[in-house]
């Protein structure tokens, strides 16, 4: 994210600063999500229902889902998040390396598959 | 969408989205390994022009945009037959006891969606390919979303013969 004095270059570095941020932050948040069953609404395609926040299946009516709830708070979360981190001085927003981008996914990538212990019985 | 029941058959509908959905998801896995293997082995000026040598040598910025519209299309067609996955595949898939299947498949929907909130910042990098600061990261994350879409694509061609639309 390096200081540029044309204006065009840096509108593209604050850019960066977000999608990074937002990148990071949305992985760490969507797994938060995941695990402590924060979805900012439920869907229930049996009967196209939408319960806000977190509801378990009716009888009678088919699955909940969440997955969708999911995405929402953690877009919801890292687009704060990354619009805060483009308010920072540049030199802050410089030092956020820019490894974290691939290496988030990687590191998240155990957690998730704990987290889904329930599917991996014999 | 109903007036198009009038013509085709509900598993129809459904089948033709899901192909829809597999046809997108062999474009986006043809164009990120073409751009993974560029960026992991490049390749030398004046190197002999065989498959592999051509393989890797693609552009890998003129890969970028079609690979946020792509990953982002087919994740817009996976999140729409997804409701009829719930009921109609995963139940079944439950009622026979394939748990790893199932374990896998949901490990595909959150890896897919953690590379779709990572694509802003792809694209950023591969827009600013002359910037020799971010060659690492830019390759590094191009060979992670490359695995994620290779584990996607397995994972759902799998799931797919375990239960697919209309069976």
């Amino acid at each position: 994210m390096s200081a540029n004095p044309d204006n065009a270059r840096d509108t593209s570095s604050r850019f960066g600063t977000f999608a990074l941020v937002f990148g990071v932050s949305f992985a760490v948040l969507y797994v938060v999500c995941d695990m402590a069953a924060l979805p900012m609404f439920t869907y229930h395609p049996g009967t196209d229902r939408i319960d806000p926040g977190f509801a378990p299946a009716r009888r009678d009516e088919g699955p909940a889902m969440y997955w969708y709830g999911w995405i929402a708070s953690s877009t919801l979360g890292a687009s704060i998040l990354g619009l805060l981190a483009v308010l920072l001085p540049e030199n802050i927003g410089r030092k956020i390396p820019l490894a974290l981008a691939w290496i988030a996914p990687v590191v998240l990538l155990p957690i998730l598959i704990y987290s889904l212990k329930f599917y991996w019985r014999w | 969408m109903d007036f198009v029941l009038d013509y085709i058959s509900v598993n129809t509908f459904w089948t033709i989205l899901s192909i829809v959905h597999a046809l997108l998801a062999v474009a986006l896995l043809g164009a990120l390994t073409h751009q993974a293997v560029a960026v992991l082995a490049p390749t030398r000026a004046g190197a002999a022009g065989g498959f592999v040598t051509r393989f890797r040598s693609v552009s890998g910025p003129s890969y970028a945009a079609a690979v946020c519209l792509l990953w982002l299309l087919a994740f817009i067609f996976g999140g729409w037959i997804y409701t009829k996955y719930r009921i109609y595949v995963r139940i079944p898939i439950e009622q026979e006891g394939f748990w790893k299947t199932l374990g896998a498949f949901e490990l595909k929907e959150h890896l897919s969606t953690i590379g779709l909130g990572l694509l802003p910042v792809y694209w950023y990098l591969w827009k600013n390919v002359r910037n020799a600061a971010y060659a690492n990261a830019r390759k590094w994350l191009t060979v992670v979303l490359a695995a994620i879409c290779w584990y996607a694509f397995l994972t759902g061609h799998i799931v797919n013969n375990v239960r697919g639309f209309g069976s």
